[in-house]
């Protein structure tokens, strides 16, 4: 059995603490004799405690003096005797019991904040807290390590204290201090207590909210002047001062400042620029309805889209607020092209290339082909009716094919962000942006010639030169030969004037036509309306000279159209009238001259009877017969007869009907001219025909069948899918059936 | 060479001869009369309808005719014949038809809504002087009889013939 040794009392282990001791005591001792050395460590150690006790500022209100030279000397021994880190824990350790009296002054603050909201008492705070951390912070010559240590234990334990409440505290009060006298003892307070370090983020969002609410309070809505300088002039002013004591504050020099400023004046400068491009882009719809006044504000938007990228942003806003502000059933078609006018000028502004353009532009494009009247709006505005979309300084120019040329030496790739399909828009006039919404032109010259006849046929002065002019801007535009047809229509006026003249030469008559060619004008308004006594003399007459003079034409009368002077004597009145040729037509069918005399021997008429006399509708004759009716001549004796009052009817003037409803009937007009749609409508009739011939003597046809069949009717162009919603229409009124595919005429 | 091409020359002006006259037929709108070509792809030949005048014994029946045109239409008439048996003085058994019009009194001017509408005057008023159908003629005199006659040989179009 062997004795179990104590370890502690083992030889080796009594001589390695033997060791030790000698090692530590050497340490300290150093080669001093005895242990004058130790003894003067002590006294270092001592010292130096004693100088870095935190001390309560509270009640100690004189400051221990130290020799600095003393207390060097006591540092650098300890360094020497390698205790420093010793030191450094021990004072931890009281920085560590101490700490609870700056808390507890920490609290107080805190509570009174809580209770005032005042930012004043965070001041106030925080400069105590200076004052605290100046009084325990060991001066920077007795080392960094001293130092940093320090400042971590410092900070650890105050940012554990202070409260949830206090970033915002202190962003307030960050807040208040800018645009008033700078304090740098506070920010010096700031910095020593490493709040700067901690909040950067909150004093930097401060700037940026001071620019923000800067940008929303001087820009909102002000778009005829450029706010971008104003606002930099502003940052120069207000904040770039302000910002020196948060990040230039060691700067020696103006030059130094500068410097260490410019890494954070171009962040706040992004930021301007980021404010007023949001600000901006929010307000876009409104700034294009404003345009051109607002071309500055469009300038400012282009200066700050090169340095923030917000393109995407732009374009999603804008199509956000097209859809929502105008792209709906309520928005005039004329309104919609305006501001899509408006939006092509606005964008190049901003975007030369037309990338913008061409991504903003194609719902408002596709839009604008569903509504029927968009190609009226269009060429309405081509012949100067209503509408700016044509700048007066800007030249026509030819229709512009979009074909990129590779051969230009100065081509450029499309910008980066342009999508698949973007082309490059060579900066084209608007007329060619607008006619290109459609595939073709050809619908263009189309209603531009219904246009032109309208304003043709309302001239009644002579007066062509407006017309002719604008069909010369219009060939520029459009080319010769798709204008040929406007061209004749303009010479038929001129030439229907001559005719006149000759035939008054031979016959002078008191009616003046105006001739036009069938072939080359549209589809006139169809009527049947046969024109009695006089009328139908004179008219008959006229022809019979128009027959004489050129011997190949006809001369077919429109009558519904024009205006007849009219001077209707009464027994105790006259009445000079220029009215319509309906209402002419019917004045003359009740009176008594030498024409209607022993044909129309009645003085009472019914308006089915006057339908039938001229063969005209019941309600056209009901709407003509008001007319006189509110001029005093005819009288409603009884239910739908009417009688020609002889003699002026005071009563019956006097109970005149309300003035509205007899404006509305006056002014209600009639388009002279068919639209487009008139015309396909009756387009279509005519395809009903050979449909409803075809399934007559076929029996039952397929659709493909009925479509290949109708190549035999003139002009069909029609797609099989037309075809089929046509076919669907027919078979809802009952006209057709169809059963697996197969289409039968309905029995 | 010079043969071929004035004949194209022809057919082309025939084309469009009969294009005018299917136009002015499909616009016409005469009540009971109709005719359009059987297929896209040929412009000679068509199919006719025709209904019986109201007030004759022929009211309410329905009768299809072929008509197929010379290439020198309009200098030589169309033949028609009746594809519905139609019990007629002047139609035989076969659908042909005697009537002046289509053969020795025919003339350029004439069309096929002229010859339409001569054929449906026809079903009302036979020209009994000159019968390819001789019963008929004979017993037109007693329209009931005649009646009887006509329903046993009529059949009814069925949509579906075509």
């Amino acid at each position: 059995m062997s004795t179990v040794t104590d370890p502690a009392n083992s030889e080796v282990y009594k001589a390695t603490v033997r060791e030790k001791w000698d090692h530590a005591l050497h340490r300290m001792n150093g080669d001093q004799p005895g242990i004058s050395g130790l003894m003067s460590f002590t006294e270092a150690w001592t010292l130096a405690q004693k100088f870095l006790w935190p001390r309560d500022i509270r009640h100690v209100s004189d400051k221990l003096f130290f020799d600095q030279a003393v207390l060097k000397d006591a540092f650098q021994l300890i360094a020497k005797s390698r205790m420093l880190w010793i030191l450094v824990e021990c004072f931890v350790q009281d920085l560590r019991k101490q700490f609870h009296i700056v808390i507890e002054e920490v609290e107080g603050f805190m509570r009174e904040y809580e209770a005032t909201t005042n930012v004043e008492v965070i001041k106030n705070m925080i400069i105590r807290l200076a004052e605290w951390w100046k009084a325990w912070a060991p001066v920077q010559e007795l080392g960094s390590l001293l130092l940093t240590t320090f400042n971590t234990e410092f900070q650890t334990h105050l940012f554990s204290a202070l409260s949830p409440s206090f970033p915002g505290a202190f962003k307030r009060l960050c807040e208040s201090t800018v645009g008033s006298e700078q304090d740098p003892q506070l920010w010096m307070a700031f910095d020593v207590i490493g709040l700067l370090d901690r909040y950067e983020n909150l004093v930097a969002s401060v700037c940026y909210e001071q620019i923000d609410n800067r940008t929303h309070e001087t820009c909102a809505g002000v778009w005829n002047e450029q706010m971008l300088p104003g606002l930099r002039g502003w940052m120069a002013d207000q904040i770039v001062p302000w910002m020196i004591l948060p990040y230039a504050r060691a700067a020696k020099t103006q030059e130094e400042a500068k410097n260490m400023l410019s890494g954070i004046g171009t962040r706040f400068d992004y930021h301007v620029c980021k404010s007023l491009c949001d600000l901006r882009t929010s307000e876009i719809f409104d700034i294009i309805v404003d345009y051109p006044d607002s071309s500055p504000a469009l300038m400012d938007l282009k200066e700050c889209l090169l340095r923030v990228d917000m393109r995407g942003e732009l374009v999603s806003t804008l199509r956000r607020l097209n859809c929502k502000r105008l792209l709906h059933p309520g928005a005039d078609t004329k309104d919609i092209i305006t501001q899509y006018v408006s939006m092509i000028r606005c964008l190049r502004i901003i975007d030369p290339p037309g990338v913008l353009l061409h991504k903003v532009a194609d719902p408002v494009r596709r839009y604008l082909r569903e509504r029927p009247d968009t190609i009226r709006s269009i060429v309405a505005s081509l012949v100067g009716e209503g509408g700016d979309f044509i700048d007066e300084n800007e030249p026509p120019q030819p229709l512009q094919m979009q074909v990129e040329d590779y051969s230009d030496p100065n081509w450029e790739p499309d910008p980066i962000d342009a999508g698949a399909e973007f082309r490059t828009n060579k900066p084209s006039d608007i007329i060619s942006t607008l006619v290109s919404i459609y595939d073709s032109k050809d619908l263009f010259v189309k209603e531009l010639q219904i246009l032109l006849a309208q304003r043709l046929l309302a001239i009644t002065d002579g007066k062509f030169e407006k017309e002719r002019r604008n069909i010369e801007i219009l060939k520029v535009r459009f080319g010769e030969a798709p204008l040929q047809v406007c061209e004749v229509m303009l010479r038929d006026m001129t030439d229907s004037r001559r005719t006149d003249q000759h035939v008054q030469a031979h016959r002078p008559t008191i009616l003046h036509p105006t001739i036009i060619s069938k072939h080359f004008w549209p589809a006139l308004q169809a009527s049947k309306m046969k024109m009695p006594g006089q009328f139908k003399e004179i008219m008959e007459e006229y022809s019979k000279e128009f027959a004489a003079f050129k011997q190949d034409k006809k001369l077919r009368f429109l009558s519904q159209l024009g205006t007849v002077d009219l001077s209707i004597e009464l027994s105790d009145r006259t009445i000079d009238v220029t009215v319509p040729p309906l209402e002419a037509a019917i004045i003359e069918l009740f009176s008594d001259n030498e024409w209607t005399i022993g044909v129309f021997d009645k003085d009472k008429w019914s308006v089915d009877e006057l339908s039938k006399e001229l063969n005209v509708d019941a309600t056209a004759v009901r709407k003509a017969l008001e007319t006189w009716i509110d001029r005093g001549v005819l009288s409603e004796t009884e239910s739908n007869v009417f009688k020609l009052l002889e003699e002026a009817n005071g009563e019956a003037t006097s109970q005149s009907r309300p003035v509205a409803s007899r404006h509305a009937v006056i002014e209600e007009q009639t388009p002279i001219v068919s639209s487009v749609q008139l015309q396909e409508a009756e387009q279509m009739r005519v395809y009903w025909k050979f449909i409803e011939g075809m399934l007559t003597n076929l029996g039952v046809l397929p659709l493909d069948r009925i479509q290949t069949m109708l190549k035999f009717a003139p002009n069909y162009t029609r797609t099989i899918e037309q075809l089929g919603v046509f076919m669907e229409a027919a078979r809802r009124e009952g006209l057709v059936t169809v059963n697996n595919g197969m289409w039968k005429l309905n029995k | 060479m010079t043969a071929s091409s004035s004949s194209n020359e022809g057919a082309g002006s025939v084309t469009k001869r009969l294009g005018n006259e299917l136009m002015t037929l499909m616009m016409s709108s005469s009540p009971g009369i109709s005719a359009f070509p059987k297929t896209d792809a040929n412009l000679f030949d068509w199919v006719g309808t025709i209904e019986g005048a109201p007030g004759t014994v022929y009211a309410g029946l329905t009768f299809k005719i072929s008509i197929a045109f010379p290439p020198n239409y309009p200098y030589v008439p169309p033949a028609i014949r009746f594809d519905t048996p139609c019990y007629h003085p002047n139609v035989d058994l076969n659908g042909n038809i005697c009537l002046d019009i289509l053969q020795d009194k025919w003339s350029a001017v004439y069309s096929v809504h002229t010859i339409l509408l001569s054929l449906q005057s026809l079903l009302g008023e036979p020209n009994n002087a000159s019968p390819l159908n001789t019963d008929a003629a004979n017993i037109w005199s007693n329209q009931e009889e005649f009646k009887a006659q006509l329903m046993k040989h009529y059949r009814p179009i069925t949509s579906e013939t075509v």
